[in-house]
């Protein structure tokens, strides 16, 4: 008697794994590793836009990319933006999962509340922001003038010392309840006899939290933080939308430097030169988080 | 709170309302927000890209149909090609918006459609460029910008040559003696040859507020001092209403500082450019002009750093500045019918001295220092169309003179053509308060024909005018870095734009 397994053909059938891999390694091939290799072929010319001409000169882009002090301006505003946003998505992510670490009533939606902002375009998330900071009808800006924390002579987005924050605080708002998700998940995952010990022996909340929840918690905080520190490192539509990297280079970041040298100087092989070393610049700090801090998967 | 701003966060207020209980469009909403300064700079920040204002009113343009001898033509010559879809790429210009409402038009009489992809005015370069590099053929006509006319010189077909070596393709009439010469020297012609066809051309002009220039006992300045003088008294007269002498188009990193800034520097006898193809704007001249503009910063509304063209025009609109040298296009939606100050502005030609003008023997690249600052554009054939034939019958309509002419009765703005600025429909127009009035037109004409200033014609000025000048400008003006010193500033400038000269071997 054939089995229904028997009709299928053969390669369906097959226990090898290629088959298997086959359609996403196609689609990593065409979509992740295409473009890679071309932007690196395309790194590798220098493109002279007068005449058009091409010649490979693999030095030329790559020490210019040294050299280039708007590069190192943008990797001081990168690491600034990912450091300063990623510790206030943990802090404020961690205080509001463990106040939403509850089975009381109406807890749940809360918790399913909290998923909103990370359905909204991070474009229309930098328009919002946008709008609330504008200097005559914005209602973050007016509360700010209000409480004489800031001057209608300065725009949040139009002054150097501000604009940075002005764009974090947009990413911020955005992606900690990513960050709550996470931590709760974790949170109501971990198990209740170490806490019911703790409690006998009276230890306090806060002893609690410092010695058991976070060295508990401690590998899926750092995933989360592996997680968001890599989208991070290539943030580029709050820039774009809100500041378009001003004023001046304030809010460059590498990948709005990048889509600078692309869309505004069409300069592509340059452009591609920028991207590469972000993505670099990403994949060694990625493998030193993980070497120091072990994550596993 | 002052009074006046109140009244404009009620206005705000109510027309959200109204909008939400549906009472009122969102065409209307997004016009009413747009003349509150709110809205329109947001949402085009994010999904056009700052597009240039358009107020405009389309039925304007769709009153009258193609005329029948142009139409008859058209029915004949488009046969063949039925069915044939054209591609144009194109920032968002009023005359494109037009043209994209009016296509219809075109299609029924060939059957051949028109894909207008409307994208912000980078993506048109990045875009137009990688068709080029590699001559796909994807975009059958470009949007040039005058700043990339050299750029694209060897990719696009000359128009002129091409009427005359296709007598079955060339529509009758097409008359190209009839396009203003200025405009066609300064936008689409390069090295003697017709890159496109001029299709937009804003300039600069004086705008003025007549009501707060009279309240004020102010003559309408007629040189950069008197300008100045106005400004601060104006700024210092009306701070309780909230009102500024001028506002500017400052924004870091974009291409209208880059216009501000270029104007201050021929206004002050510099140049971007010296005779010997090295960098200028760092010597005595240019630097006075930009500290002039610093002056003017000073005594405009805060959010000059933060706007483009469609931030200025919105503070025209609003009722929150009294002048501005800026573009004439700006003038028919500042006196609309929903526009907070309808009727009180007035137009006057571009300041003039009282330094000198630098000589175009003095400057390098093609540059001419003038009073009045063009930013036209042109639209232009491409050489690696695959449907070179059918995208030329759409040209030349677009182009033709009925069509230049419609598209100024919906916006206003000024026409290519200079018989446009005798067609009966425009000069009835000339006695109009509010929308649709073409009273400016003539100062307009006056400037294009006679002080008419254009940026320098080399392939690498599109990056130059878009990142390098207007970034490190950005830097002075908002205080993030040469502490105010416009010359250290420069320095800066002249040193990197240089060195994109010589890396691109044309110094």
């Amino acid at each position: 008697m054939k089995t229904q397994g028997s009709r299928l053909p053969r390669w369906l059938r097959s226990e090898h794994p290629f088959p298997w891999l086959f359609p996403v390694t196609s689609l990593l091939i065409v979509f992740g590793l295409y473009p890679v290799l071309y932007s690196l072929w395309l790194s590798f010319y220098k493109r002279n836009p007068a005449t058009r001409k091409e010649t490979f000169l693999p030095s030329h882009n790559w020490s210019k990319l040294i050299s280039d002090d708007r590069v190192w301006d943008a990797v001081q505003v990168t690491f600034s933006y990912a450091c300063i946003a990623l510790i206030l998505q943990l802090v404020l992510g961690m205080l509001i999962a463990l106040l939403l670490d509850s089975d009381k009533k109406g807890f749940g939606i809360l918790r399913a509340l909290m998923t909103l902002p990370l359905v909204v375009p991070p474009a229309v998330t930098g328009m919002m922001f946008l709008l609330m900071y504008d200097s005559s009808f914005g209602v973050i800006s007016n509360a700010l003038y209000s409480l004489n924390l800031l001057s209608p002579d300065a725009p949040i987005l139009g002054t150097g010392s501000t604009a940075l924050w002005g764009v974090i605080i947009a990413d911020v708002w955005q992606w900690t309840p990513f960050m709550v998700l996470i931590m709760l998940a974790g949170l109501r995952a971990l198990p209740k006899e170490p806490f019911e010990a703790a409690s006998i022996d009276g230890a306090t909340a806060v002893q609690s939290f410092f010695h058991l929840t976070l060295p508990m918690m401690s590998k899926i905080i750092a995933l989360a933080v592996l997680i968001r520190g890599i989208d991070l490192f290539r943030v580029y539509d709050y820039v774009k939308v809100m500041t378009d990297s001003g004023p001046g280079t304030a809010t460059e970041t590498l990948t709005a430097y990048a889509g600078t040298v692309y869309f505004k100087s069409a300069n592509f092989a340059y452009a591609s030169t920028v991207a590469l070393a972000t993505l670099i610049l990403v994949l060694v700090t990625a493998t030193l988080f993980i070497k120091i801090f072990k994550v596993r998967f | 709170m002052s009074f006046k701003r109140f009244q404009k966060q009620n206005y705000i207020i109510d027309s959200a309302n109204a909008f939400s209980s549906g009472k009122m469009s969102k065409r209307d909403f997004l016009r009413n927000m747009g003349v509150a300064g709110v809205g329109i700079s947001a949402y085009s920040a994010g999904l056009l890209g700052k597009p240039r204002p358009f107020f405009g009113n389309v039925a304007h343009a769709q009153e009258n149909n193609t005329p029948e001898d142009v139409a008859n033509f058209l029915r004949e010559a488009g046969k063949p090609f039925a069915g044939t879809t054209i591609r144009y790429t194109s920032e968002a210009t009023p005359p494109t918006n037009i043209l994209n409402e009016l296509k219809s038009e075109f299609t029924e009489l060939t059957g051949i459609n028109v894909e207008i992809e409307i994208v912000p005015l980078e993506q048109v370069l990045a875009k137009a460029t990688q068709d080029v590099q590699g001559q796909l053929g994807t975009y059958d006509i470009y949007y040039l910008d005058q700043a990339w006319t050299s750029t694209f010189s060897p990719d696009t077909i000359d128009p002129v040559e091409y009427y005359a070596s296709k007598p079955d393709l060339a529509m009758p009439g097409f008359d190209f003696d009839d396009f203003s010469k200025p405009l066609v020297e300064g936008i689409c012609e390069y090295d003697g040859k017709w890159v496109g066809l001029p299709f937009d051309i804003p300039i600069f002009t004086l705008m003025y507020r007549k009501d707060l220039l009279e309240k004020h006992g102010i003559a309408v300045p007629e040189t950069y001092a008197d300008f100045s003088t106005a400004v601060e008294l104006i700024s210092k007269e009306e701070a309780e209403n909230n009102i500024y002498g001028t506002g500017l188009q400052a924004k870091s990193g974009h291409y209208s500082l880059e216009c501000d800034w270029s104007q201050a520097v021929w206004g002050h006898g510099g140049s971007i450019f010296g005779a010997d193809k090295n960098f200028s704007g760092n010597d005595a001249q240019a630097v006075e002009g930009l500290e002039w503009y610093m002056n003017l910063l000073k005594n405009s509304p805060a959010a000059s750093v933060t706007s483009t063209w469609d931030g200025q025009w919105q503070m025209g609109a609003s009722g929150q500045i009294a002048m501005a040298q800026s573009w004439a296009e700006f003038f028919p939606g500042w006196n609309a019918d929903d526009s907070e100050v309808k009727g009180l502005w007035e137009m006057a030609r571009p300041l003039q001295g009282p330094a000198t003008l630098r000589s175009t023997d003095d400057v390098g690249f093609g540059e001419i220092p003038n009073w009045g600052h063009q930013g036209g554009s042109s639209i232009a054939l491409s050489r690696y169309s695959k449907n070179i034939d059918a995208a030329w019958l759409f040209l030349q309509w677009a182009c033709s003179k009925d069509i230049m002419t419609r598209c100024t009765l919906a916006g206003g703005f000024a026409p290519m053509r200079n018989s446009s600025y005798t067609d009966p429909r425009i000069v009835e127009r000339k006695n109009l308060e509010g929308s649709g009035t073409t009273r400016h037109l003539d100062t307009v004409k006056w400037t294009i024909d006679n002080v008419m200033a254009s940026e320098p014609d080399l392939p690498i000025w599109a990056g130059v005018a878009n990142n390098e000048i207007p970034t490190e400008l950005g830097k002075l003006l908002t205080g993030q870095e040469y502490g105010g010193s416009a010359k250290k500033c420069m320095d800066q400038v002249a040193k990197l734009v240089d060195a994109v000269v010589d890396e691109a071997e044309l110094g």
